[in-house]
Order: structure tokens, then sequence, then C-alpha cells
């Protein structure tokens, strides 16, 4: 039996193809092109690497060339023709595709070919990358039946076979399915009332329009683009940890509920940070480009990962946009598609111009770089305000400083000129006296410094240095905290050993990459001092740099210093002694720089945790102060005697340049009016930093000034990089425009034109596939010669040109599809159909599809009045966390019954109901889910606390609604989750279920005592419990009904 | 089962039950149910090769994943010359410019770490092993020791992924999905591919991507079994409701359906009776696998004491060999903690001591019950460890980093190798001096034992035929028996 359903099944999927295409031309698109792809291209297309006998069939010029005295094709003369005789070899050897090749041809495809190359072997371009047509003809079948242009479109087709299109649903059924494909919720019973009372012409539209302005409809719309963006509340791969990117999807959710036009909508999402002066509104779409997993695991190599972010963009961009597989490209040229390894890097390359790294921080909060407050107008306002003031202030400081010079405090100052005094001083080290393990730190001698034996004494500048082993740090304890508004300076002599690409001087934080640099620090850079002052490395931090590199060998006094402005141009670095000329390397520095987890709180010399310390690097008379030290300061330290002799020398005598460096002096630390602004100075600024400090971080797309040079990556390896390439979009489609930047604004702009052969197609393929459950094209993924091609390929041409006419609105677009003709058909149908056409490639029926995971929870709510309707906030965790691979405590309350949408979705431990009702992973991009069933699925249903709940909640509620009458609650429960009355036998089906449901509560009161206790929402003492426990196992049992979980 | 609810449906649609698990019985009966219209042509088991590329002399597999990479220096590939040089430093000549991990490589001194525990040769095959091993030395005539793996990761994440799926970034089925969508199911009320994880596991964190089916349809997931009372997501009726209530449930489910199918004749239909019927029925087949209470005396007291705790690396064994015996194809423990960058000396003892006596249990289970013939074992990693000390080296005191260029696992039956052991490492046991294994390599061999060409089980993904080997890897033909 099961052999004859095959023979019979696969004779007909035949014919539906192949014999029509046999009885007329041969089509390339449709006949030829698959056989080429599947069978043929892998050796004989456009990979140049793997191409055998120099032979290429996927472009006419190569396959008709001459090959001495012979072609592989001869138009119009297939026995002329070598690739005729090659697939027809009797030789095994010899035969055309080889026989370790996975495939063969069979002799349909045989006689394909002979009569492609006998009509004259015409090629085609591939039909996806052929512009959008202008217009598009509308075919005229479909007579009486058709409701708008779409089903004429359908009929067409229709008539070239022998099925007929299905009758209509029921009016109860067409609800509850667009219900469903437009809201994700069931309809309520009084919608239910209120169409099938409404009899007039507009009833049905009247219906459409409510549901696509309702908020239910959002949240569906964003469901299904969840899975597009690969979105996830954590960062996956290993570590996992939580993330805050819920703002983009409530961005998400807006733009549905306004139907912005789709144009617009991917516009903001790949390039809203690039619009003139952008509001962070604009900004907050740009999360989708970061919604990839992020590496958080100590002793990758950081560049690998980078790479792979930028892969990750590329690839998101190329599957839900254009619907091309152009990963294939990473590593080579495409085997099939005319793709190029250059043309996916000039691609990728406009996604790498962020300034981010590769691993993000295990030991600080820090979100990602770039990233974005998150604010309200509150702190908008408070943000403001501390502005003014500092703005208010720093003037002030600044004419205050000024005035000193002129004013009489300086002149007596002058005239008394007391001692040196080291004010500020907070470490001082010197390294001369040392027992064992221990250093004396002469600033606070009760926190003495510590380091290994390892490190050893040697002879130094002044008496005994300190000589690094560069694994062994020296730690000073309980100074240098500061805060970033917080004036610090250090100075020290070293004698670096070697010159290194990277040397750790001495920094406070959480580490290194572990911690995205969080802190300070002062390194050598290719021996060039450093300086920086970071939150989160590199894109949340200030750096000066030396433009000279030191020597190694010899020893030199360095010192930095820096004013609590958190800009870069607040730091200064001098060298023996001298200010020297620094380059910015980085200047943005926004949020703290002092909360990190783990045990390395001391300040730390000479080494550094996970990073390279100062190897066989000596260091002398290390000195830290909690201020700005003056230029004159400096030197002194350098020196030893240079401010000394300034203030000795006589007033009459002083040089110009001398008196400026005393007066700098003064202010610096003697003023005292100058004092008390800077104090209100740096007040000002910590109310700035707090109030920043407390808004979230929200990580988005920011773009470098300059974009990074971008190469070929040979192989796809991280550090292999070959050939330097330009950002472009692929040779195969349209040129990038003119007047357009090479960003990716001009990237996004080039997506929308009107013609562009893939955008419109695809985006209408998608949402064709969330209405009639498959696409146009069933490879929405795949719009490339491997792809399937489109089963209407005038309809989509149609549907596209008309969505792109029309303003892109998802409104218009989505009308067009439920209020057609197509769409009203029912899912029942009879053999015949199903076995002339099993993948309905007709539409000669409606699909009955299984609802999403999502769908089948939000039923279970809305049904038994659960449901929590607040739109967006953050991600919620209902019941089912708790049993995940990583369980979760749910919430409590509300976040048990919110919308699926809102469940927090781990990468690692996705919400298990929702995985076995196939959501993907959300790993990568995915534009379209396989339904499955497993014997998993029933099990959530009957024995989830959610279901469980729910069925108890309805069954109290239709015992209080329909007292004493359980014909109305069991017709009322059938209504509410199938949408329609059920028939005579199924009401005494249930009556005796209910019945042997009764009997066995009777026998077992407290097995019925527990099961109403599942689930949080509470239930009222009143009830009978018997009563209460036979009717929830019914409802739930009816939750499993097929027509409460399938479209029919 | 004492009501027959699973009688056929031959009188439907014309489809027999038996036809139908014959398309659907992937893993936990589940079928796509695009295929419920469209019938691909599966083996006897729903596996999409009609037959095997050749003989099969495995049937299934129990990978025993050490999870952390168990230091191969001290419990395998003895190294003398390191205890002879202890503390020297890496000489240049032998590390040759590899990368590191970002742990280790600031470090300004790589001091060589010799093993501080004493080897031996076990068996006729005189096998050698530490002896932190003294169970698996029991067994050493039955293994096939390749001491030659290597790989390209150097961190956990990426390395068990690559491990797992022949790529170190996630997105790829794992080695049981491409088992259940190759070869399908032996046992319709059991998964095809079941992880069990310690229980309490400590270290590098697992995740359930490692056992995931990447871009092959979501029934080819790993089922992880829980060491609690649902083994399987929600598999017990909620508290209060009995199986006979559950029964009459699946009974009026199916008389509702039955009514829509006598009139529709719609597949769909007939596969919601059998899922429903499918989710009963397991409801007893599982707790039946997981219950050890039937085991004797004497083959708890094989597996150690451990084994009595349920969610142990000994129970798990022993609960390996259960679902062996009941044709789940592809079984994978997953036990943490093997991750020794510090203090390794006193913390590899510990571990040694929680796994070598129920891995050797099992083993000799196995044979004993005539299965270890057709069950391939697979006791191994994702990399090894450094033969340089990371971080502070004192006298009996040492930690490794990680090391992707030589590590060492071992295989039992299955058509394996028994007594021999493949390639060989320089005297630093840090490069490979003979015979190499890469990865890659080992999953074609292993595909080779279940009777598959590795180059044949492909799937199409976004355009392109993906294999589990990439587009690499070579059956080390040495290595079977």
């Amino acid at each position: 039996m099961r052999s004859f359903i095959h023979k019979i099944v696969a004779c007909h999927c035949v014919s539906i193809g192949a014999a029509i295409s046999l009885a007329g031309e041969v089509s390339f698109n449709r006949d030829i092109r698959p056989i080429l792809s599947e069978s043929c291209l892998l050796c004989h297309g456009p990979n140049a690497q793997d191409r055998e006998a120099d032979l290429r069939l996927d472009r006419p010029e190569d396959a008709y060339a001459d090959r001495d005295g012979a072609a592989a094709i001869v138009p119009g003369d297939p026995d002329n023709s070598l690739m005729i005789w090659m697939i027809n070899a009797e030789d095994d050897e010899d035969r055309m595709p080889p026989s370790k090749h996975a495939r063969s041809l069979n002799q349909a495809e045989k006689d394909l070919l002979y009569q492609w190359i006998e009509e004259g072997a015409r090629y085609e371009g591939h039909w996806a990358f052929t512009p959008l047509p202008e217009m598009v003809a509308v075919p005229e079948h479909g007579g009486q039946w058709a409701k708008n242009e779409i089903d004429h479109f359908i009929a067409a087709r229709m008539a070239e076979t022998d099925l007929k299109p299905s009758p209509e649903s029921s009016r109860e059924k067409w609800l509850r399915r667009v219900s469903f494909d437009l809201t994700g919720l069931p309809p309520t019973l009084d919608e239910m009332d209120r169409f099938l009372s409404d009899e007039s012409d507009a009833a049905y539209e009247k219906v459409v329009d409510r549901l696509l302005s309702s908020a239910a409809y959002a949240e569906r719309m964003t469901s299904e683009w969840l899975d597009v963006a690969r979105y996830s509340d954590s960062y996956g791969y290993q570590r996992d940890h939580d993330r805050y990117v819920w703002p983009w999807r409530d961005w998400v959710i807006d733009a549905f509920r306004e139907n912005m036009s789709y144009d617009e909508f991917i516009t903001l999402q790949l390039a809203g940070d690039l619009l003139t002066d952008p509001r962070p509104i604009d900004v907050i779409p740009t999360a989708f480009n970061r919604l990839h997993a992020h590496k958080m695991e100590g002793g990758i190599v950081l560049e690998e990962y980078r790479v792979e972010y930028v892969a990750d963009r590329t690839q998101t961009f190329s599957t839900a946009f254009l619907g091309l597989t152009m990963e294939c490209a990473r590593c080579h040229d495409h085997k099939y598609d005319p793709i190029s390894a250059k043309d996916y890097y000039a691609l990728s390359s406009f996604f790498a111009n962020i300034d981010e790294a590769g691993l993000i921080s295990f030991f600080t909060e820090g979100v990602p770089t770039p990233a974005m407050p998150i604010s309200h107008p509150e702190a908008d306002e408070a943000l403001a305000a501390a502005q003014e003031e500092i703005t208010g202030l720093e003037g002030k400081l600044e004419q205050a400083e000024r005035g000193v010079g002129e004013s009489k405090e300086f002149e007596l100052w002058m005239a008394s000129r007391p001692d040196m005094t080291w004010p500020g001083l907070v470490a001082s080290l010197s390294f001369d006296d040392r027992e064992g393990e221990t250093l004396v730190n002469s600033a606070a001698p009760d926190h003495p410094a510590t380091t290994s034996e390892l490190n050893l004494s040697v002879p130094g500048v002044a008496n005994a240095a300190i000589a690094f082993t560069g694994d062994d740090p020296l730690e000073v304890p309980e100074v240098g905290h500061f805060t970033r508004e917080q004036p610090f300076s250090a100075a020290l002599w070293i004698r670096p050993r070697q010159m290194a690409e990277r040397e750790n001087l001495f920094s406070r934080g959480g580490g290194a990459d572990d911690a995205a640099s969080l802190g300070y620090e002062f390194l050598l850079l290719d021996g060039k001092p450093t300086a920086s002052v970071i939150h989160y490395w590199p894109g949340n931090a200030i750096r000066a740099q030396a433009k000279e590199p030191i020597e190694p060998g010899q020893w030199h006094h360095l010192a930095v210093t820096y004013d609590g402005s958190s800009r870069a141009d607040g730091i200064r670095i001098y060298v023996d002694g001298r200010s020297i000329e620094t380059t910015i390397i980085k200047d943005n520095l926004t949020r703290q720089i002092t909360e990190w987890s783990g045990d390395r709180t001391n300040l730390v010399l000479g080494q550094r945790y996970r990073d390279r310390g100062f190897v066989g690097g000596q260091m002398d008379e290390f000195r830290m102060f909690d201020r700005e030290l003056a230029v004159a300061e400096v030197k002194e330290l350098y020196d030893g005697s240079h401010l000394q002799r300034l203030l000795q020398k006589e007033v009459d005598l002083l040089e110009e340049r001398e008196r400026t460096e005393l007066l700098e002096y003064f202010v610096a630390t003697g003023h005292e009016p100058v004092a008390v602004l800077r104090r209100e100075l740096q007040t000002a600024r910590a109310k700035w930093n707090r109030q920043m400090d407390e808004l979230p971080d929200l990580t988005i797309m920011r773009e470098l000034p300059e974009p990074r040079p971008a190469y070929v990556l040979e192989r796809a390896a991280y550090n292999a990089r070959g050939e330097e390439i330009a950002a472009d979009t692929p040779q195969i489609l349209p040129t990038f425009p003119q007047d357009q930047p090479r960003n990716r604004l001009g990237l996004a702009k080039w997506l929308i034109s009107p013609d562009h052969p893939l955008t419109a197609r695809v985006a209408v393929n998608r949402y064709w596939q969330i209405i009639f459950g498959q696409g146009l094209v069933r490879t929405p993924e795949d719009f490339g010669l491997r792809g399937e091609p489109p089963t209407h390929p005038a309809l989509l041409d149609w549907l596209a040109r008309d969505f792109v006419d029309n303003g892109w609105y998802l409104h218009h677009l989505l009308k067009q599809m439920v209020c057609s003709a197509t769409y009203r058909q029912s899912s029942w149908t009879d053999e015949k159909t199903r076995k002339i056409d099993p993948k309905n490639e007709t539409y000669s029926r409606s699909n009955p599809d299984r609802l999403s995971g999502e769908m089948i929870r939000d039923n279970a709510l809305a049904v038994s009045g659960l449901l929590v309707r607040t739109l967006g906030g953050p991600p919620v965790k209902p019941y089912e966390l708790t049993v995940g691979f990583i369980p979760v405590e749910p919430d409590e309350g509300d976040g048990l019954f919110r919308r699926s949408l809102y469940t927090l979705w781990k990468r690692n431990s996705p919400a298990p109901a929702m995985v076995t009702f196939d959501a993907p992973k959300r790993d990568v991009c995915t534009v379209k889910r396989e339904t499955t069933a497993s014997p998993l699925q029933p099990l959530i249903i009957l024995n989830g606390p959610q279901f469980v709940e729910a069925s108890r909640v309805l069954a109290e509620k239709l015992i209080r609604e329909h007292p004493e009458d359980e014909e109305a609650q069991i017709e009322t429960a059938f209504r509410l989750l199938t949408s329609r009355l059920p028939e005579k036998e199924e009401v005494s089906l249930l009556g005796n279920f209910l019945d042997r449901q009764f009997s066995e509560f009777r026998s077992n009161p407290a097995g019925a005592e527990r099961l109403l206790e599942v689930g949080q929402a509470p239930f009222s003492g009143d009830v009978d419990p018997i009563d209460l426990a036979a009717k929830t196992v019914v409802i739930n049992t009816l939750m499993n009904f097929n027509e409460s979980i399938f479209q029919r | 089962m004492n009501t027959p609810l699973c009688t056929g449906h031959e009188n439907g649609i014309g489809l027999s039950r038996r036809d139908f698990l014959n398309k659907c019985a992937m893993g936990f009966g589940a079928i796509a149910l695009s295929d419920l219209f469209n019938p691909v042509r599966t083996s006897a088991s729903g596996g999409i090769l009609e037959n095997t590329h050749f003989a099969p002399k495995a049937k299934r597999v129990i990978f025993l994943y050490q999870s952390g990479a168990p230091s191969q220096m001290d419990l395998f590939d003895h190294k003398p010359v390191l205890n002879a040089r202890h503390g020297e430093e890496l000489p240049d000549s032998v590390r040759r410019g590899q990368r590191l991990t970002g742990m280790s490589t600031h470090q300004a001194s790589f001091p060589l770490a010799g093993s501080p525990f004493a080897f031996g040769q076990h068996g006729e095959s005189g096998a050698t092993l530490s002896e932190l091993l003294p169970h698996t030395a029991t067994i050493a005539d039955e293994l096939c020791f390749i001491k030659s793996m290597y790989t390209e990761a150097i961190n956990h994440g990426p390395g068990v992924t690559f491990m797992q799926t022949g790529s170190q970034f996630p997105g790829r089925p794992t080695i049981g999905s491409w088992m259940s969508y190759g070869l399908g199911s032996m046992n319709e009320n059991l998964p095809v591919y079941v992880v069990l994880t310690t229980k309490g596991g400590k270290g590098q964190p697992l995740t359930s991507r490692y056992w995931d089916s990447g871009f092959l349809p979501g029934r080819h997931d790993g089922v992880r079994f829980r060491p609690d009372r649902d083994a399987v997501l929600y598999l017990n009726n909620p508290p209060g409701v009995s199986r006979e209530s559950r029964r009459s449930a699946i009974q009026c489910l199916r008389e509702l359906h039955e009514r829509q199918l006598a009139q529709s004749k719609d597949p769909q239909l007939e596969n919601q009776i059998l899922q429903y019927e499918m989710a009963f029925r397991m409801q007893t087949s599982v707790p039946e696998v997981t219950d050890l209470s039937g085991e004797s005396e004497a083959t708890l007291n094989l597996y150690g004491e451990d084994v009595r705790q349920p969610g142990t690396y000994a129970s798990n064994c022993l609960l390996a060999r259960r679902l062996a015996e009941r044709g789940v194809r592809f079984i994978q423990l997953f036990h943490q903690g093997w991750d020794f960058h510090a203090n390794l000396p006193e913390r590899i003892q510990q571990m040694c001591k929680k796994t070598d006596q129920a891995s050797a249990a099992l083993i000799k289970d196995l044979k004993s019950r005539g299965m270890l013939e057709d069950t391939l074992v697979i006791w191994g990693s994702e990399f090894g460890r450094t033969n340089y000390c990371q971080g502070k080296m004192t006298k009996d005191n040492f930690g490794r980093d990680h090391h992707p260029r030589c590590f060492t696992i071992w295989l039992a039956g299955g058509g394996s190798n028994a007594g021999y052991t493949h390639g060989q490492t320089d005297d630093f046991s840090y490069n490979i001096a003979k015979d190499p294994v890469h990865i890659h390599d080992f999953h074609a061999t292993l595909l080779h034992l279940l009777g598959i060409d590795h180059k044949r089980l492909t799937y199409r993904f976004q355009g392109r035929d993906y294999r589990l080997t990439d587009v690499h890897g070579k059956v080390v033909k040495p290595l079977l028996a």
C-alpha cells in the first residue's frame, strides 16, 4: 500500500510541473535552470577554483563556445551537442554528472534538456535579478469568483490544471483565520456575533480594518520580525548573560502600530544613526544590527569574533532584505549564484565601521559599544540642567584663573612664596625601603605596597628601583580610587627593557579585555606613553598618546595629568619634565569608571590581569596625586630642583616663562577662590555623571569617522587578509547610486530604490507567507539560482510593484491578501486535490496551518480572560522558564499572563515550550519556521501549568456565566476555542467525557483539589471543586482539538 | 497499557499505522507537517538514508563528553621529558609561534610542567595510562586510543561547538542530530538523541546549543533528560489527574478527530491522533527507562556508589546503557569540570575519582550484555592542555591552559580497533609527531562506523548542501577493527 501511494504521489508531482511544460515550450527559468543548478554548476559554474574541463554552463557564451570543433551546446541541434552525449554516455566512467556526484539525471530531466536545446537553448536571466517591472498585466481569469487582482493570477494558474477553487470557508472560520493571521489572537464572542450579524458587503472589510488598527496587530507583526532580527534578551554564546535590548523591540511595535512604510522601517534599522541630526528615536532601531550573539569568554582572540559579528550583520542583511545566501561567498566565490567572495567582503564592509570589540565585558555591567543611553524627559531635564551648570562653572573658572595673574593674592604670594609642599600626594614609592614583599608608601604609611619577591630590587635613578617580571604585579592598596570627575596625576621613572607592542606601567580597574579595560591605565604601546580613562573599551573612553616612542634601555621620567573633564584634551603627558605632543585616540567618555566585580581593587604597577606586563622593565620614584599637577611641579619631580629654584629666585630676576610657571603653580595649589570653583565644578560634573550612569545603555550603530580598511579574507579566516576592497553592492545587482555616500545610509537608499529586483519581492513574499502559510517563493531565504522559483511569478511581481507604488504600506498589502477570494477558501479539501497538488502550489485551498507556539499560548490566555494586554516593556518570565535548560524563577502576577512575544528569550535556554512548537532559537536571521508535529507538543498543552491554569480559569468563568446549564458551558467553551458552535454529536461526545471526569473526581476529591491549585491565578472557594476539576479537564482537552490549534 | 488505544487506522485514509510511523518516526515520532503531503523516501526507521552507504559496525553511539578539556599528559600521554625539564622555558622551537589564549598569551614566562603522576602499561596491548585511571586500566584492551587529535579552537565555547558540529561558530547541527536525520529512530517511544548532564556541574557552562539541531529541523534536537520528576518537559500529568482520566481525554480527542477524519480523510488528523497516542505511551516508557530500581546489586556495584544518586556521572553511565538497550541512537553525557587552569594536581585526582570507575563499568556492562560489539563508546573532549604552566608554578602545584594542537580521546566497541593506539605527539606533548587526526577526520570515521559516507549525508540550508565534516575529513582506516 505504501509503495502504491508513493507511486501515485510521485506521478502527480511530476505531472504538475513537467507535464505542463512538455506540452508547451520549455522555459529556461522554470525547467532548465533547476537542472543545471542541481546537477551541473557545482563543477561547471561561476566558481573558478572548482571548475572542471574549463567549461561553464551558466552562461550561453561559454556553453556555445567552440571546443576543438565541437560545443557543449549547439542551439537547435541536440544531437551534435556534447552535453547531450555526455549525459547519455553508456560508460559509467564517462557519464555526466559523474557517479561520485550525489545527483544523477532522470529520464524526464534528460528529455527536458534535449527539448530545450532543440528549441534553441535560449538562456534567460535569473528572474530574481531582473529589475522589478514597471507594469504587470493582470490576467482575466477568475470570473465571478475573483474579488481582487490576486484572484485573477491565482485563477490563471489554476486554469492550467484540473483544479477548481475550494468552497468558501464558513464566516466563523474566516474570522478565526484572519484574526490569528493579523493579530495572533482569536476573535472574542462579541466579535463573532457582530460579524455574523453584519450581512452587509462591507462586513469582511470592516473586520480587516478593525484588526489592522489594533495594537494586537502590531504585536503579531513584531513577533515575526523578532525571528528575522534574531532577537534575544541575552548575549548568547557560552556565558549568555541577560542584556537590555527590548527598547528596540518596543520601537518595532510602535512602527507597526503607526503603519510605518516598509522602506522607512528598514532604512531606520539599517542606518537611522546616519540621518542628518538623528534623534535618539532614529538611532534606537539600529540596534537591529547588534542583536547578534556577543562573546563573553575570556581568552578568545578578539579580532576573530569582531569579524564574526560583521559577518552576522551581513548575513542578516542578505537573508532578510535580499533573500540571498551571501554567506556562501564568505569562503570562496558562490558555487551557484553569481556572487564573488569580493562581492561578499565589499558588502560586509558596510557593517564593519563601528567602534566595537570582539569580546564583551565579563567583570563589568557595561554595554558593548557603540551604545547610547535610553533616557526619559526627567533625566533629560536633569542632564541639561547639570550641563548648564558645568558650562557656567567652566566659564567662571577660566575667567578666575585668567584673573589670578593680576590679582592682589598672587602679588602677595609672589612676595612671600612659601616653601613648596606636595598637596594631594596619595602614593609615594621610592622602592628603597623594602622588606621582602612589602614596600613603604611614604604618602600613606598605613597602606604599604606589596609585590612578589620575584620582582627584584635593582639600582635605580635614586637608590633602589624595582625590576618587573611582567607576570607579578606591585599592588598599592586603598589609593587612587578616582571617579572620572576627579582630577589626578602620576609621575614615575621607567627603564623599559625592550620596545614592545604593549606594556602595562600602572592601572586601576577590573582588568583588560575581560573588563572592557574599565578604569584608568598608563601603557607603553609600541613604546609610546599612552594614558586612558575608560568606561568601556573601545567605544566609551578617552585616550591620549605620545607621538614619539621612548627609547628602551634608558631611564626616562614620565608624568600624566588629568583634569576631571572626561575629555581627551584634559589629559597631558610629560616626558623628562616636558609636556609633549599627543594624538587623541579616543574622545568619548560618558560613563563611570569605578564599577566592576572581582577582587582586583588595587592600583597595580608593572602587570595587569590577563594583559602584557612591564616585562623586564624597571621603575623608580612613583608618585600619585589626587589633583592636576602644574608644569613646574612635573619639572620638579623630574630634576628635583626646578620649582624650588624658582621659588627662591628673586622676583626681578624671573623670566616671563618662569613667572608664568609660578603663576600656574599658584593657581594649581594656592588660590582659594579658584579652588572653590574647582570643587564646585567637580560637584556639578559628578551630578551630570551620576544622572547619566543611572540611564540604561542600548547597543546601537554609530559610524566611525573613517571606515575600517576592508579586505577579502581568504577562506573566511580573520587573519588571512587578501586584497583590500572598498564598500560596494554585489555586481549582479544594480550599481550603487552615484549620489549616495558609501555607508549604511547609502546602502539603505540603494536597497529601497523602486526598481530594486529583490527588496520588494522578498518583503512581499514574506508577508504572503505570513498570511497564506507558504511563500510564493517557497525558499524565502534563497531567491538565488538554487532557491525555488515562484509558483506565481507574475503575481509576485504585481504585488511587489503595487506595494512600492502605493508607498510600501503593509496595511495596503495585507488587506489585499486577506480580502481576496483565494484567502476565503476552506482548508478542508478532497483527496483528489491533495493528490494532484500535494504542496498546494496552486492555492486551490487554504493551508491548514498549525498555530505558532506563541499563538497557542496566547489563545489559551485570551479565551480564559487571563491575558494581560500591557503593550511593550521589559521581558517577562512565565511558568515555562522554570523548566528551561537554565531554570529561571517565574514572575508573580502579570508577567505570567503577557503575550508570548514578551517572554524572556535566552539564547542558551530558550523558552522550552515555544521551542517545542518550532520557534527558532534565534541564533541567526530566520525567515521561515518549519512546523513539525511531535508527541512532545501534546504534553505541553495537556500538562503545562500555563494551559492547565487557563483551563481552570475558563471553566470557573463558564460555570458562573451559565450556572446549571452544562450544555451552554460546553458550547461556549467550544465556540471560544474553535470559533464555531459544536455539532450535536460533538456536544454529546463531550458530555459523556465530562460525565467520566465527574465520576473520576468524585472518587478522587483530593485529586480535584490538587488540580485546582495549579497556577497562581486565584479561584473562588464557592465553586464545587469536583465540578470545576472535571470541567477543567474537559476544557483542557478541547484546547488540544484540531480546530483549536490549527487554522481551519 | 490496559486498553488498546493504538490499534491501526488502516481504514482511515489508507496509510497504515506502520507506514505512518515509517515516515514520521524521527525523534519521538516527530514529523514535519509539510511531509504529510509530500512523502519523502526514507528508511524504515524514518532516517533520510534509505539504506546506509555500507554495512554499519555500530548501531548506536554513547559519547562520554568530558567537558573542560582533560589534561592528556597527566592521563594518557606520558612525557618523561617534561619531568626532566620541569620548570624550564617552553622552547620557541616547540611552540613555533602558535596562538595562545588571551589568558596566558601575555605571560612573560612559560615554564614546562611535568606530570606528578606515575604511568604504567596495561593489558595485553600495553596501553599507557596514569595511576589516576585504575579502572580504565582494567579495560585497556577494549580501548582504541587516539593520541593525535587536534582542533582549531582555543577556547571552550568554540571548542565544544567544533567537536559537536564541525564548526567553531554556533548554528550547525550536532553529531547526534545528523544521526537522527540520517538514520532515524529504533524506538518510537523514546527520542533518537538523548543528552544526560551531570547534576550540579560546575566549571565552563553548558548550553543547550551543544546538542541542538542547528539548521536541521528542530525534531532532530537532542532531548535532555532531567534528573528529576519530569525527565522530559511536562511529561507527567498535572497533580490530581490520573492515568485513567488522561486515557479518557485521549480517547475523547480521538473520537472528535475520527468524526472529522471520516468526512475529510485529511492525513493531518490521522497524524494528530497518533501524536497524542504516542505522547500517552511516552508517559510510561520514559519513566520506565529512567527507573534504575530493577538493576541488580552486582550491576550497581560495578558502577560504584555514586550510581545510587540520580544525576551523577555514574548514574548517567548506567542510564546510558539502558537507553542504548532500548534503541536510542545517540546518547551523550556531559560531565563538566576538567578545566584546570590552576591547582591541577589536586583537582584532577578528584575528577578521576568521580568518573573513572563508571566509564570502565559502562564498557564492561555493555560487553557482558553483548552490546559492545555494535555500540560505539567515545571518551573525549574539545581539546587538550598546555605542557607549560599557566599562572604561578610552585614546587608541587601548577595549572595548564587550553591546548588545541594535540589531545587524547578513546573509543571502544562499535567496530573500533580495540587494543590499538593511534598517533603520537612530540616529546613535549605539544605538537603531533605522527598520524594527526583532525576533528573532521574523527567525525568522518565515526559516521563510517555507522555505515555512513560522510560526504553523502547532506542537508541543504540557504542554498548550500552542508555536512558534518564541512568540506573536509577523511576516514582514519587504522581506527577500524
